[in-house]
C-alpha cells in the first residue's frame, strides 16, 4: 500500500518534469514583425501598465492582438516559445533581455521615445516641489548622469552611487513603491533591490535627508499605492500618461527612455543548457535558492497563522450558526454570520487580499505578511465554518441530550461531547481546507510579499529559465501537501482508534 | 404537597404546533415510589417524561423537583437536572469516550470528584451490572443490552435522587431484555426513585408500586399494579390491557 503510494507520486513527478522538457525543446521560427510596418494584425507582448502596452493598443484597431503580461520575462518567454510574435518593452531592459538570448534581437526602429518621471499623490504637492528641487540639483551636479552610467553602456560599474559623507535622515522617512522586475532600472541582486531607480531614490533621500524605504509589488499596483497613501513615491521606469495624471502628479522627467521592438530573429537560442548548467544557473548562482528559502519561510508562516485563525474563527461562527439554527434565537446574529459566509465565499481570495490590504490598511503603514495572515485566515474561516457545521449536524440529537439532562451547560456539551466527534467527522475535510489554503497562499506576491511562488518569479526574471523554477517551486507545493496530508491521515487513524 | 413528595407536576400542557400531546397532567411522585407510566403510543408518555427534565419546555403548568419549581426560569436547570437523571431508548452512550470514562464524565467535571476517587466509583457500579472487564471498551464494542446496563450505570454514577427511564428495552433484541430489566429489578429495591415508561408489562405487575395509565394527554388512572392488572376501570385502560397482555 505505502509502496504503491510513493511510488505513484513519483511518476506523477516524472510526468509533469517530462511535459515541460518537450515543453521547452521546441526551436521556433523567426518572427513575421520585421519592421514597425508589420505590427498591424502581429499578435503584441507587453508588460501589463506600461506605456509600450498603451502605445500598443492603438494597434487594436488594426487587427493586432496585445498579450499583456505581469512582467516583462514573461512576455520575452512568451516570445521565445512563439506565443507572440514580438513585444515591445523598454529600451534598457531590451538590452539585457537580447544579451540572454542570443535568438531574439532588438528592431533598428525605435517604437517611441519617453520620458520617466517619479509619481507622487496629487495632495502631496509639497514632496512634488521638494522632489523637483532635488532632481535639478543632481542634474546639475551630475549625479544623476553618473548613475545612468553605472547600469547602462560601457563603463557601467564603475560609477556606483555613495552616499556623501555625514549625511543625516533626520527628516523621516521615504516609502518608494517599485517593481524590481525591470532591469536595469530596478531589479534583484543578491537578495538587494538595486538599479537606476532605486539609487537615484537614494540620492534624493540623501538630499531630502530622509530614509529611504523600498516596497517591491506588481507594476500595475503602483499608482494604487502612491494614492493610497501605502507608498510615498512610485519609481519604476514610469512614464507620464494622461491617464496616470488623472490619479497622480509625477514630478520632472528623470531620464528619457525609449520603447522598442523584440523579435525572433530565427536564430539559435543558445540556451540548450544541460539540467545540470541550468540547476546551477537558477539556485546556485549570486544566492539564487535564497529566494526559494526565504519565500517558503513567507509561505509557511502565513499558512500556519491563517490556518489557525480560521480554525478559531471557523469553529466559532459554525456553532453560532447551529445554535441559531436549532434554537431560532439570535437571528440578527445568524443573518451576520450568513452574510460574512456568504461575501467571503463569493469573492476571490486575490481581490479580497487586495482589498484589505489597498482599501480597509489603505492609510496605514501595516506588514504584508500580517496582512495576509489575516486575509487567508478570514478567506479559510468562511469555508471551515460550513465544514465545521456539518459536522455538528452530523452528530446525533441523542448526543446532546445525553449530555444535556446529565447537568452539562450548552457550551459545556458542545465542548465534551459534539466537538470531539464532529472533529473526527470532519477530517478528511478539514485536511482538504489546510491544503487549499497553503496553495492559496501563492497570490501573496500582489501585495508585495516575496512568498514560494513569488520567490520563482524572482529567479525566472533574472534566468528567463520557465522550466527549473516553476518545476523546482511545484515540487516544494507538492511535498509540503504530502507532508501535510499524512499528518491529517495520522491524526485521523489515531482518533478512529478510539472507536474501532 | 407533602414531605415525602419528590415531584409534583401542576397542570402540565405541551403542545407541538397544533398538536396538544399533554393536556393537564397533575401528578404528585413520591420519594422511593417505582412508577411505570403506561399508555397507547401517542398518548404522551414520553413527552411527560422529556418535560420532567425539561429536554421538552412545557408550554403551560409548573414542575417541582423536592420543592424547587424547575420550571421556573429562575432555576439553575443544570443542578436541578443532577438530581434527575435520564436513561434513554437508544442507550446515548458517548461513542468517542471508553465505558469508564462514560461515566465518570459527569461527576468529574460537574461534581469535581477527583479522578481516583470517581473511577473507584464506576467500577463499582459496572461490578454491580457485570460489566467490570469492559471498562476499557468503547461503546460501539458493546451489545445492546451491555450499552443500556452501561447507561443506567452513567445515571447512577451522578448519584440522583430520581432516575427517569424513556423506554429502556424498545431498541433491544428480545434475549437481552431480561439482563436489563434485572439491573431495574435491583435498583428498584435500593429505594431510589424510579419514573419509567415502558411496555414490559411484566416489569409493571412485579416491580412497579404503583401504575399511571395516560390518555388523550391526562392522567386516566392511578393505581396500585394490583388494581390497575386485575380491575381496570377506565374504558381505555381495558382496551389497552386486552390487547397488550
Amino acid at each position: 500500500m505505502k509502496l504503491s503510494k510513493k511510488i505513484g507520486s513519483l511518476f506523477l513527478i516524472f510526468t509533469i518534469a517530462a511535459a515541460a522538457l518537450c515543453g521547452c525543446g521546441n526551436e521556433i521560427g523567426e518572427s513575421k514583425v520585421k519592421t514597425i510596418d508589420d505590427l498591424p494584425g502581429a499578435i503584441i507582448g507587453t508588460q501589463l501598465g506600461t506605456t509600450g502596452d498603451i502605445y500598443a493598443s492603438d494597434y487594436e484597431e488594426e487587427g493586432s492582438v496585445i498579450k499583456q503580461f505581469n512582467k516583462g520575462s514573461d512576455a520575452i518567454m512568451a516570445l521565445k516559445q512563439g506565443k507572440v510574435d514580438c513585444v515591445i518593452i523598454d529600451n534598457e531592459p531590451a538590452k539585457k533581455y537580447v544579451s540572454m538570448n542570443q535568438n531574439l534581437s532588438i528592431l533598428d526602429e525605435e517604437f517611441v521615445v519617453e520620458d520617466y518621471a517619479i509619481c507622487i499623490a496629487k495632495e502631496n504637492t509639497e514632496l512634488k516641489d521638494k522632489i523637483n528641487l532635488a532632481l535639478a540639483d543632481l542634474k546639475e551636479k551630475g549625479t544623476l548622469n553618473e548613475i545612468i552610467l553605472n547600469y547602462i553602456g560601457d563603463e557601467s560599474g564603475n560609477h556606483p552611487y555613495v552616499s556623501p559623507e555625514g549625511v543625516n535622515h533626520s527628516n523621516g522617512k521615504l516609502v518608494m513603491a517599485t517593481n524590481a522586475q525591470f532591469e536595469p532600472y530596478e531589479y534583484r541582486e543578491n537578495g538587494e533591490i538595486v538599479g537606476i531607480d532605486v539609487d537615484m531614490a537614494t540620492a534624493l533621500c540623501d538630499y531630502l535627508g530622509m530614509e529611504l524605504e523600498i516596497q517591491d509589488i506588481e507594476f500595475d499596483s503602483i499608482i494604487t499605492a502612491v494614492q493610497s497613501g501605502k507608498a510615498d513615491i512610485g519609481v519604476a521606469g514610469m512614464t507620464i500618461t494622461e491617464d496616470r495624471l488623472k490619479n497622480v502628479n509625477f514630478s520632472d522627467p528623470y531620464t528619457t527612455a525609449t520603447q522598442v521592438i523584440i523579435v525572433r530573429n530565427g536564430g539559435d537560442s543558445g540556451n540548450l543548457l544541460q539540467l545540470k548548467e541550468k540547476f546551477e544557473n537558477n539556485f546556485i548562482k549570486d544566492n539564487r535558492w535564497k529566494f526559494i528559502t526565504d519565500g517558503l519561510l513567507h509561505t509557511i508562516q502565513i499558512s500556519f497563522f491563517a490556518v489557525l485563525i480560521g480554525i478559531v474563527l471557523g469553529f466559532l461562527l459554525a456553532i453560532i450558526r447551529f445554535t441559531c439554527d436549532t434554537t431560532r434565537k439570535f437571528r440578527i446574529l445568524n443573518w451576520i454570520c450568513k452574510m460574512y459566509i456568504t461575501v467571503i465565499r463569493g469573492t476571490p481570495a486575490m481581490i479580497q487580499l487586495l482589498i484589505i490590504y489597498y482599501v480597509i490598511f489603505a492609510s496605514v503603514n501595516i506588514n504584508p505578511v500580517f496582512v495576509a495572515t489575516v486575509a487567508f485566515g478570514l478567506n479559510s474561516s468562511a469555508y471551515m465554518a460550513e465544514i465545521v457545521r456539518s459536522g455538528i449536524s452530523s452528530i446525533d440529537i441523542g448526543q446532546f441530550e445525553a449530555g444535556r439532562s446529565m447537568g452539562f451547560n450548552y457550551v459545556q456539551t458542545m465542548w465534551n461531547f459534539i466537538l470531539p466527534q464532529a472533529i473526527r467527522n470532519i477530517l478528511p475535510a478539514l485536511g482538504n481546507e489546510f491544503i487549499v489554503l497553503l496553495k492559496e497562499t501563492s497570490i501573496s506576491g500582489y501585495i508585495g510579499i516575496i512568498d514560494l511562488t513569488r520567490g520563482g518569479d524572482l529567479i525566472r526574471s533574472r534566468t528567463y529559465d520557465a522550466f527549473m523554477p516553476l518545476i523546482g517551486i511545484a515540487l516544494i507545493y507538492l511535498a509540503m501537501v504530502m507532508f501535510l496530508s499524512m499528518l491529517v491521515g495520522k491524526l485521523e487513524r489515531r482518533l478512529k482508534n478510539d472507536v474501532k | 404537597m407533602s414531605n415525602n413528595t419528590m415531584i409534583h407536576i401542576e397542570n402540565l400542557k405541551k403542545s407541538f404546533g397544533d398538536l396538544t400531546v399533554l393536556n393537564g397532567v397533575d401528578l404528585d411522585i413520591n420519594k422511593g415510589e417505582v412508577v411505570v407510566i403506561l399508555g397507547p403510543s401517542g398518548c404522551g408518555k414520553s413527552t411527560l417524561l422529556r418535560c420532567l427534565n425539561l429536554l421538552e419546555v412545557p408550554t403551560d403548568g409548573k414542575i417541582f423537583l423536592d420543592d424547587t419549581e424547575i420550571t421556573s426560569p429562575k432555576t439553575d436547570l443544570n443542578k436541578q437536572r443532577q438530581k434527575m437523571m435520564m436513561v434513554f431508548q437508544h442507550f446515548n452512550l458517548f461513542p468517542h469516550l471508553s465505558i469508564l470514562e462514560n461515566l465518570t464524565i459527569g461527576p468529574m467535571k460537574l461534581k469535581k470528584v477527583n479522578k481516583a476517587e470517581a473511577e473507584e466509583k464506576a467500577m463499582k457500579l459496572l461490578k454491580r451490572v457485570g460489566l467490570e472487564s469492559k471498562a476499557k471498551d468503547y461503546p460501539n464494542q458493546l451489545s445492546g443490552g451491555q450499552k443500556q446496563r452501561v447507561a443506567i450505570c452513567r445515571a447512577l454514577a451522578m448519584e440522583p435522587e430520581v432516575i427517569l427511564f424513556d423506554e429502556p428495552t424498545s431498541a433491544l433484541d428480545p434475549e437481552m431484555v431480561g439482563e436489563v430489566l434485572d439491573v431495574m429489578k435491583n435498583l428498584a429495591e435500593t429505594g431510589i426513585t424510579m419514573i419509567c415508561v415502558t411496555h414490559e408489562i411484566g416489569f409493571a405487575r412485579e416491580v412497579a408500586s404503583r401504575v399511571i395509565f395516560l390518555d388523550q394527554g391526562k392522567v386516566a388512572e392511578d393505581a396500585s399494579p394490583k388494581e390497575v392488572f386485575q380491575s381496570p376501570k377506565h374504558p381505555r385502560l381495558k382496551e389497552f390491557l386486552s390487547k397488550v397482555m
